[in-house]
Protein backbone atom coordinates (compact mmCIF):
# COMPACT_ATOMS: atom_id res chain seq x y z
CA UNK A 1 0.00 0.00 0.00
CA UNK A 2 3.14 2.53 0.61
CA UNK A 3 3.61 1.86 -3.17
CA UNK A 4 0.81 3.31 -4.10
CA UNK A 5 1.33 6.71 -1.75
CA UNK A 6 4.49 7.53 -4.15
CA UNK A 7 2.74 6.94 -7.41
CA UNK A 8 2.87 9.69 -10.08
CA UNK A 9 -0.41 11.31 -11.14
CA UNK A 10 0.13 9.19 -14.57
CA UNK A 11 1.05 6.42 -13.08
CA UNK A 12 -1.95 6.52 -11.14
CA UNK A 13 -3.88 7.47 -14.30
CA UNK A 14 -2.60 4.04 -16.08
CA UNK A 15 -3.31 2.14 -12.86
CA UNK A 16 -7.24 3.36 -13.56
CA UNK A 17 -7.39 2.89 -17.11
CA UNK A 18 -5.86 -0.77 -16.76
CA UNK A 19 -8.77 -1.69 -13.81
CA UNK A 20 -11.46 -0.06 -15.63
CA UNK A 21 -10.25 -2.03 -18.81
CA UNK A 22 -10.31 -5.54 -17.10
CA UNK A 23 -13.65 -4.54 -15.92
CA UNK A 24 -15.31 -3.45 -19.61
CA UNK A 25 -13.99 -6.83 -20.37
CA UNK A 26 -15.40 -8.93 -17.61
CA UNK A 27 -18.64 -6.72 -17.74
CA UNK A 28 -18.63 -7.57 -21.89
CA UNK A 29 -18.78 -11.38 -20.59
CA UNK A 30 -21.82 -10.55 -18.66
CA UNK A 31 -20.47 -9.93 -15.46
CA UNK A 32 -22.99 -7.11 -13.81
CA UNK A 33 -21.18 -6.79 -10.57
CA UNK A 34 -18.19 -5.63 -12.93
CA UNK A 35 -20.71 -3.21 -14.54
CA UNK A 36 -21.92 -2.15 -11.59
CA UNK A 37 -18.75 -0.92 -10.11
CA UNK A 38 -17.69 0.40 -14.03
CA UNK A 39 -20.82 2.42 -13.59
CA UNK A 40 -20.28 3.38 -9.87
CA UNK A 41 -16.87 4.96 -11.50
CA UNK A 42 -18.90 7.24 -13.45
CA UNK A 43 -21.71 7.86 -12.28
CA UNK A 44 -21.33 11.27 -10.97
CA UNK A 45 -20.95 12.59 -14.05
CA UNK A 46 -23.59 11.10 -15.46
CA UNK A 47 -26.24 12.31 -13.05
CA UNK A 48 -24.62 15.79 -13.01
CA UNK A 49 -24.94 16.22 -16.51
CA UNK A 50 -28.56 14.96 -16.89
CA UNK A 51 -29.08 17.06 -13.46
CA UNK A 52 -28.72 20.33 -15.77
CA UNK A 53 -31.41 19.23 -17.79
CA UNK A 54 -33.98 18.12 -15.68
CA UNK A 55 -34.70 18.81 -12.01
CA UNK A 56 -36.77 16.33 -10.06
CA UNK A 57 -34.01 13.87 -8.84
CA UNK A 58 -36.44 10.97 -9.65
CA UNK A 59 -36.92 12.01 -13.51
CA UNK A 60 -32.45 12.14 -12.85
CA UNK A 61 -32.68 9.02 -11.79
CA UNK A 62 -35.11 7.65 -14.70
CA UNK A 63 -33.04 8.97 -17.34
CA UNK A 64 -29.89 7.63 -15.67
CA UNK A 65 -31.36 4.05 -15.37
CA UNK A 66 -32.43 4.37 -19.26
CA UNK A 67 -28.79 5.73 -19.96
CA UNK A 68 -26.88 2.91 -18.23
CA UNK A 69 -29.25 0.47 -19.92
CA UNK A 70 -28.42 1.61 -23.40
CA UNK A 71 -25.02 1.27 -22.13
CA UNK A 72 -25.11 -2.37 -20.94
CA UNK A 73 -26.92 -3.48 -24.32
CA UNK A 74 -24.40 -1.86 -26.13
CA UNK A 75 -21.69 -2.96 -23.83
CA UNK A 76 -20.08 -5.98 -26.52
CA UNK A 77 -20.01 -3.51 -29.20
CA UNK A 78 -17.23 -0.85 -27.40
CA UNK A 79 -14.24 -1.35 -28.77
CA UNK A 80 -11.48 -2.68 -26.35
CA UNK A 81 -8.75 0.09 -25.04
CA UNK A 82 -11.33 2.71 -25.63
CA UNK A 83 -11.88 5.51 -23.19
CA UNK A 84 -14.67 4.77 -21.62
CA UNK A 85 -16.07 7.91 -20.20
CA UNK A 86 -16.62 9.63 -23.88
CA UNK A 87 -18.47 6.54 -24.91
CA UNK A 88 -20.69 7.02 -21.63
CA UNK A 89 -21.04 10.75 -22.56
CA UNK A 90 -22.18 10.05 -26.04
CA UNK A 91 -24.95 7.81 -24.65
CA UNK A 92 -25.74 10.19 -21.93
CA UNK A 93 -26.58 13.18 -24.20
CA UNK A 94 -27.79 11.30 -26.52
CA UNK A 95 -30.20 10.29 -24.06
CA UNK A 96 -30.90 13.93 -22.72
CA UNK A 97 -31.26 15.00 -26.29
CA UNK A 98 -34.54 12.43 -26.83
CA UNK A 99 -35.68 13.63 -23.31
CA UNK A 100 -35.04 17.55 -24.55
CA UNK A 101 -37.06 16.91 -28.01
CA UNK A 102 -40.08 14.85 -26.23
CA UNK A 103 -40.48 18.39 -24.15
CA UNK A 104 -42.15 21.36 -25.54
CA UNK A 105 -40.30 24.59 -26.61
CA UNK A 106 -41.59 27.71 -25.06
CA UNK A 107 -42.31 31.32 -26.74
CA UNK A 108 -39.75 34.25 -25.67
CA UNK A 109 -40.59 35.04 -22.45
CA UNK A 110 -41.43 38.19 -21.07
CA UNK A 111 -40.48 40.30 -18.15
CA UNK A 112 -44.96 39.69 -17.01
CA UNK A 113 -44.38 35.79 -17.60
CA UNK A 114 -42.34 35.69 -14.79
CA UNK A 115 -43.08 35.12 -10.90
CA UNK A 116 -41.90 37.37 -8.15
CA UNK A 117 -38.96 35.31 -6.93
CA UNK A 118 -37.86 35.03 -10.77
CA UNK A 119 -37.81 38.96 -11.15
CA UNK A 120 -36.39 39.87 -7.24
CA UNK A 121 -33.40 37.71 -8.30
CA UNK A 122 -33.01 39.46 -11.40
CA UNK A 123 -33.03 42.54 -9.95
CA UNK A 124 -31.15 41.62 -7.14
CA UNK A 125 -28.24 40.00 -9.38
CA UNK A 126 -28.50 43.67 -11.81
CA UNK A 127 -28.05 45.68 -8.14
CA UNK A 128 -25.06 43.66 -6.93
CA UNK A 129 -23.16 43.34 -9.74
CA UNK A 130 -23.86 39.56 -10.94
CA UNK A 131 -22.62 38.04 -8.62
CA UNK A 132 -21.96 34.04 -8.58
CA UNK A 133 -25.21 32.80 -6.73
CA UNK A 134 -24.28 31.04 -3.56
CA UNK A 135 -25.79 28.63 -1.97
CA UNK A 136 -28.57 29.83 -0.87
CA UNK A 137 -31.37 27.98 -1.74
CA UNK A 138 -34.02 30.41 -2.61
CA UNK A 139 -32.05 32.42 -4.97
CA UNK A 140 -30.72 29.68 -6.35
CA UNK A 141 -33.90 27.83 -7.50
CA UNK A 142 -35.26 31.42 -8.69
CA UNK A 143 -31.89 31.54 -10.70
CA UNK A 144 -32.52 28.10 -11.84
CA UNK A 145 -35.91 28.99 -12.72
CA UNK A 146 -34.76 31.75 -15.14
CA UNK A 147 -31.99 30.04 -16.95
CA UNK A 148 -34.71 27.25 -17.54
CA UNK A 149 -37.40 29.74 -18.59
CA UNK A 150 -34.40 31.09 -21.08
CA UNK A 151 -33.47 27.60 -22.50
CA UNK A 152 -36.61 26.65 -23.01
CA UNK A 153 -36.82 28.45 -26.11
CA UNK A 154 -33.53 27.53 -27.58
CA UNK A 155 -34.04 24.25 -30.12
CA UNK A 156 -32.52 21.26 -27.99
CA UNK A 157 -28.95 20.63 -30.05
CA UNK A 158 -28.70 24.57 -29.08
CA UNK A 159 -29.69 24.01 -25.24
CA UNK A 160 -27.34 21.04 -25.32
CA UNK A 161 -24.47 22.61 -26.69
CA UNK A 162 -24.78 25.95 -24.06
CA UNK A 163 -25.26 23.60 -21.51
CA UNK A 164 -22.03 21.40 -21.74
CA UNK A 165 -19.88 24.71 -22.22
CA UNK A 166 -21.36 26.85 -19.89
CA UNK A 167 -22.55 24.34 -17.26
CA UNK A 168 -20.12 21.45 -17.38
CA UNK A 169 -17.11 23.54 -19.05
CA UNK A 170 -16.12 20.91 -21.68
CA UNK A 171 -14.17 21.79 -24.68
CA UNK A 172 -15.45 22.36 -28.06
CA UNK A 173 -13.87 18.99 -29.62
CA UNK A 174 -15.60 17.13 -26.36
CA UNK A 175 -18.83 18.60 -27.21
CA UNK A 176 -18.48 17.90 -31.44
CA UNK A 177 -17.60 14.09 -30.42
CA UNK A 178 -20.82 13.75 -27.67
CA UNK A 179 -23.01 15.63 -30.28
CA UNK A 180 -21.40 13.19 -33.21
CA UNK A 181 -21.38 16.81 -35.24
CA UNK A 182 -17.72 18.74 -36.12
CA UNK A 183 -15.66 21.04 -34.17
CA UNK A 184 -16.71 23.67 -36.86
CA UNK A 185 -20.52 22.62 -36.65
CA UNK A 186 -20.63 22.59 -32.63
CA UNK A 187 -19.06 26.22 -32.79
CA UNK A 188 -21.67 27.60 -34.62
CA UNK A 189 -24.29 25.90 -32.28
CA UNK A 190 -22.93 27.23 -29.00
CA UNK A 191 -22.52 30.86 -30.85
CA UNK A 192 -25.89 30.87 -32.34
CA UNK A 193 -27.08 29.71 -28.53
CA UNK A 194 -25.18 31.83 -27.23
CA UNK A 195 -26.66 35.00 -28.70
CA UNK A 196 -29.78 33.80 -28.38
CA UNK A 197 -30.17 32.95 -24.61
CA UNK A 198 -28.41 36.94 -24.65
CA UNK A 199 -30.98 38.27 -26.89
CA UNK A 200 -33.84 36.65 -24.47
CA UNK A 201 -32.47 38.37 -21.25
CA UNK A 202 -31.61 41.80 -23.09
CA UNK A 203 -35.45 42.18 -23.54
CA UNK A 204 -36.24 40.82 -20.17
CA UNK A 205 -33.44 43.86 -18.73
CA UNK A 206 -34.80 46.21 -21.17
CA UNK A 207 -38.72 45.36 -20.22
CA UNK A 208 -37.88 45.36 -16.44
CA UNK A 209 -36.09 48.67 -16.69
CA UNK A 210 -39.49 49.48 -18.54
CA UNK A 211 -41.31 48.71 -15.71
CA UNK A 212 -39.33 49.88 -12.85
CA UNK A 213 -39.82 53.51 -14.68
CA UNK A 214 -43.65 52.78 -14.96
CA UNK A 215 -43.81 52.39 -11.02
CA UNK A 216 -41.85 55.03 -10.32
CA UNK A 217 -43.66 57.26 -12.37
CA UNK A 218 -46.79 56.05 -10.45
CA UNK A 219 -45.51 56.77 -7.14
CA UNK B 1 -13.29 51.87 -25.51
CA UNK B 2 -15.86 52.01 -28.46
CA UNK B 3 -18.70 50.21 -29.00
CA UNK B 4 -17.24 47.86 -31.27
CA UNK B 5 -14.45 47.05 -28.53
CA UNK B 6 -17.12 46.02 -26.27
CA UNK B 7 -19.09 43.85 -29.09
CA UNK B 8 -15.45 42.24 -29.85
CA UNK B 9 -15.07 41.87 -25.88
CA UNK B 10 -18.45 39.99 -25.82
CA UNK B 11 -17.73 37.62 -28.53
CA UNK B 12 -14.60 35.97 -26.59
CA UNK B 13 -15.68 33.50 -24.24
CA UNK B 14 -16.13 34.57 -20.88
CA UNK B 15 -15.08 37.81 -22.25
CA UNK B 16 -17.73 39.62 -19.82
CA UNK B 17 -15.96 38.22 -16.77
CA UNK B 18 -12.48 39.17 -17.94
CA UNK B 19 -13.21 42.77 -17.36
CA UNK B 20 -14.24 44.08 -14.08
CA UNK B 21 -17.08 47.08 -14.63
CA UNK B 22 -14.60 49.17 -12.08
CA UNK B 23 -12.56 49.08 -15.43
CA UNK B 24 -12.22 52.91 -15.85
CA UNK B 25 -12.64 52.77 -19.87
CA UNK B 26 -15.41 50.32 -19.75
CA UNK B 27 -17.83 51.59 -17.46
CA UNK B 28 -17.56 55.31 -18.70
CA UNK B 29 -18.49 53.82 -22.00
CA UNK B 30 -21.31 51.59 -20.17
CA UNK B 31 -22.40 54.28 -18.67
CA UNK B 32 -22.75 55.77 -21.79
CA UNK B 33 -23.79 53.61 -24.03
CA UNK B 34 -27.13 52.27 -23.22
CA UNK B 35 -26.94 49.45 -25.71
CA UNK B 36 -23.35 48.12 -24.74
CA UNK B 37 -24.45 48.49 -20.98
CA UNK B 38 -27.64 46.19 -21.74
CA UNK B 39 -25.55 43.77 -23.99
CA UNK B 40 -22.76 43.73 -21.04
CA UNK B 41 -25.50 42.91 -18.25
CA UNK B 42 -27.21 39.93 -20.59
CA UNK B 43 -24.15 38.40 -20.80
CA UNK B 44 -22.93 38.72 -16.99
CA UNK B 45 -26.94 37.39 -16.56
CA UNK B 46 -26.17 34.81 -18.63
CA UNK B 47 -23.43 33.60 -17.41
CA UNK B 48 -24.61 33.75 -13.56
CA UNK B 49 -27.71 31.51 -14.92
CA UNK B 50 -26.42 28.98 -16.16
CA UNK B 51 -23.82 28.65 -13.24
CA UNK B 52 -27.10 28.22 -11.24
CA UNK B 53 -28.08 25.23 -13.48
CA UNK B 54 -25.16 23.18 -11.80
CA UNK B 55 -26.78 20.65 -9.91
CA UNK B 56 -24.56 17.68 -8.11
CA UNK B 57 -27.28 14.59 -7.77
CA UNK B 58 -25.94 11.48 -6.12
CA UNK B 59 -27.63 8.33 -7.37
CA UNK B 60 -30.24 7.10 -4.66
CA UNK B 61 -29.74 3.97 -2.24
CA UNK B 62 -32.46 2.29 -4.43
CA UNK B 63 -31.09 3.18 -7.77
CA UNK B 64 -28.65 0.71 -8.08
CA UNK B 65 -30.90 -2.31 -7.08
CA UNK B 66 -33.29 -0.78 -9.37
CA UNK B 67 -30.90 -1.33 -12.68
CA UNK B 68 -30.21 -4.67 -11.66
CA UNK B 69 -33.77 -5.72 -11.69
CA UNK B 70 -33.77 -3.83 -15.31
CA UNK B 71 -30.97 -5.78 -16.37
CA UNK B 72 -32.46 -8.88 -15.40
CA UNK B 73 -35.25 -8.08 -16.97
CA UNK B 74 -33.46 -6.89 -20.29
CA UNK B 75 -31.75 -10.21 -19.82
CA UNK B 76 -34.77 -12.50 -19.76
CA UNK B 77 -36.00 -10.52 -22.49
CA UNK B 78 -33.51 -11.22 -24.85
CA UNK B 79 -33.33 -14.64 -23.90
CA UNK B 80 -37.30 -14.79 -24.57
CA UNK B 81 -36.93 -13.30 -28.06
CA UNK B 82 -34.43 -15.74 -28.96
CA UNK B 83 -36.58 -19.07 -27.37
CA UNK B 84 -39.27 -17.21 -29.35
CA UNK B 85 -37.28 -17.01 -32.73
CA UNK B 86 -36.14 -20.88 -31.90
CA UNK B 87 -40.00 -21.97 -31.19
CA UNK B 88 -41.32 -20.31 -34.32
CA UNK B 89 -38.29 -21.98 -36.37
CA UNK B 90 -38.98 -25.33 -34.57
CA UNK B 91 -42.77 -24.88 -35.91
CA UNK B 92 -41.04 -23.84 -39.63
CA UNK B 93 -38.76 -26.94 -39.67
CA UNK B 94 -41.71 -29.97 -40.50
CA UNK B 95 -43.41 -27.49 -42.91
CA UNK B 96 -39.91 -27.01 -44.48
CA UNK B 97 -38.76 -30.77 -44.07
CA UNK B 98 -42.26 -31.21 -45.99
CA UNK B 99 -41.27 -28.95 -48.84
CA UNK B 100 -38.08 -30.45 -49.48
CA UNK B 101 -39.70 -34.19 -49.69
CA UNK B 102 -42.54 -33.04 -51.90
CA UNK B 103 -39.89 -31.10 -54.20
CA UNK B 104 -37.33 -34.40 -54.25
CA UNK B 105 -40.95 -36.69 -55.24
CA UNK B 106 -41.74 -34.50 -58.03
CA UNK B 107 -38.01 -34.37 -59.58
CA UNK B 108 -37.91 -38.11 -59.06
CA UNK B 109 -41.73 -38.91 -60.98
CA UNK B 110 -40.67 -36.47 -63.49
CA UNK B 111 -37.56 -38.42 -64.36
CA UNK B 112 -35.27 -35.91 -64.06
CA UNK B 113 -33.15 -34.72 -66.59
CA UNK B 114 -34.32 -36.89 -69.80
CA UNK B 115 -33.30 -36.53 -73.17
CA UNK B 116 -36.04 -34.47 -75.19
CA UNK B 117 -38.20 -35.95 -77.59
CA UNK B 118 -37.75 -35.80 -81.10
CA UNK B 119 -39.94 -32.96 -82.92
CA UNK B 120 -41.37 -33.68 -86.17
CA UNK B 121 -39.70 -31.15 -88.54
CA UNK B 122 -40.50 -30.42 -92.33
CA UNK B 123 -39.31 -32.93 -94.83
CA UNK B 124 -39.92 -35.44 -92.20
CA UNK B 125 -36.75 -35.23 -90.68
CA UNK B 126 -36.49 -35.45 -87.38
CA UNK B 127 -34.80 -32.89 -85.16
CA UNK B 128 -34.09 -33.43 -81.83
CA UNK B 129 -34.19 -30.75 -79.09
CA UNK B 130 -30.71 -31.29 -77.89
CA UNK B 131 -29.91 -30.25 -74.36
CA UNK B 132 -26.17 -28.30 -73.98
CA UNK B 133 -24.94 -31.87 -72.56
CA UNK B 134 -25.70 -33.19 -76.01
CA UNK B 135 -24.44 -30.51 -77.84
CA UNK B 136 -21.01 -30.07 -76.74
CA UNK B 137 -19.47 -28.66 -78.86
CA UNK B 138 -15.40 -28.83 -79.67
CA UNK B 139 -13.54 -25.51 -78.51
CA UNK B 140 -17.06 -23.53 -77.05
CA UNK B 141 -16.28 -22.31 -73.47
CA UNK B 142 -19.57 -21.57 -71.96
CA UNK B 143 -23.71 -21.90 -73.53
CA UNK B 144 -22.92 -21.83 -77.22
CA UNK B 145 -24.64 -19.46 -79.42
CA UNK B 146 -27.91 -19.96 -81.23
CA UNK B 147 -26.58 -20.08 -84.59
CA UNK B 148 -23.58 -22.62 -82.93
CA UNK B 149 -26.51 -24.45 -81.99
CA UNK B 150 -28.68 -24.60 -84.97
CA UNK B 151 -25.38 -25.24 -87.08
CA UNK B 152 -25.18 -28.33 -84.73
CA UNK B 153 -28.82 -29.35 -85.00
CA UNK B 154 -28.34 -29.02 -88.97
CA UNK B 155 -25.53 -30.40 -89.40
CA UNK B 156 -26.52 -33.96 -87.44
CA UNK B 157 -30.02 -33.70 -88.83
CA UNK B 158 -28.58 -34.25 -92.69
CA UNK B 159 -26.11 -36.44 -91.41
CA UNK B 160 -28.05 -38.76 -89.24
CA UNK B 161 -31.61 -38.18 -88.65
CA UNK B 162 -32.94 -38.67 -92.50
CA UNK B 163 -35.68 -41.11 -92.31
CA UNK B 164 -34.98 -43.86 -94.78
CA UNK B 165 -31.51 -42.50 -95.56
CA UNK B 166 -28.53 -44.57 -93.49
CA UNK B 167 -26.61 -42.09 -91.29
CA UNK B 168 -22.97 -41.02 -93.00
CA UNK B 169 -21.31 -43.22 -90.06
CA UNK B 170 -23.59 -46.20 -90.69
CA UNK B 171 -23.40 -46.33 -94.31
CA UNK B 172 -21.82 -49.69 -95.56
CA UNK B 173 -18.32 -48.49 -97.03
Amino acid sequence: MGGKKDQTPAERWQETAVREGVLIRQAQEGDQQAFETLLRIHDRHVFTVIGSFVRRKQDVEDLAQDVFLKAYLALRQFRPGAPFAPWLRRITVNTCYDYLRKIRRHAEVTFTDLGESERDVMRSLAEHGYPAIDNQHGDRVAARDLAERILAGLTPKDRLVITLREVHGLEIAEIADALGCTRAAAKVRLWRARRAMQAGLRRLIRQEEETAQREGRNR
Amino acid sequence: MTCREIEQLLKREGGEDRYSTDHGELASHLKSCRRCGEAMRAARLSSVLLGALRNEITPGPHFYPRLHARLADTEIGQMDAILQAWGLAKQLIPALAVGVVLLAVITLSTGGSRPSPPVQAEGETDLHAFSLEEVNLPGAIGRPSRDQMLAFVLAHGTRCDVRGAPCEDESPR
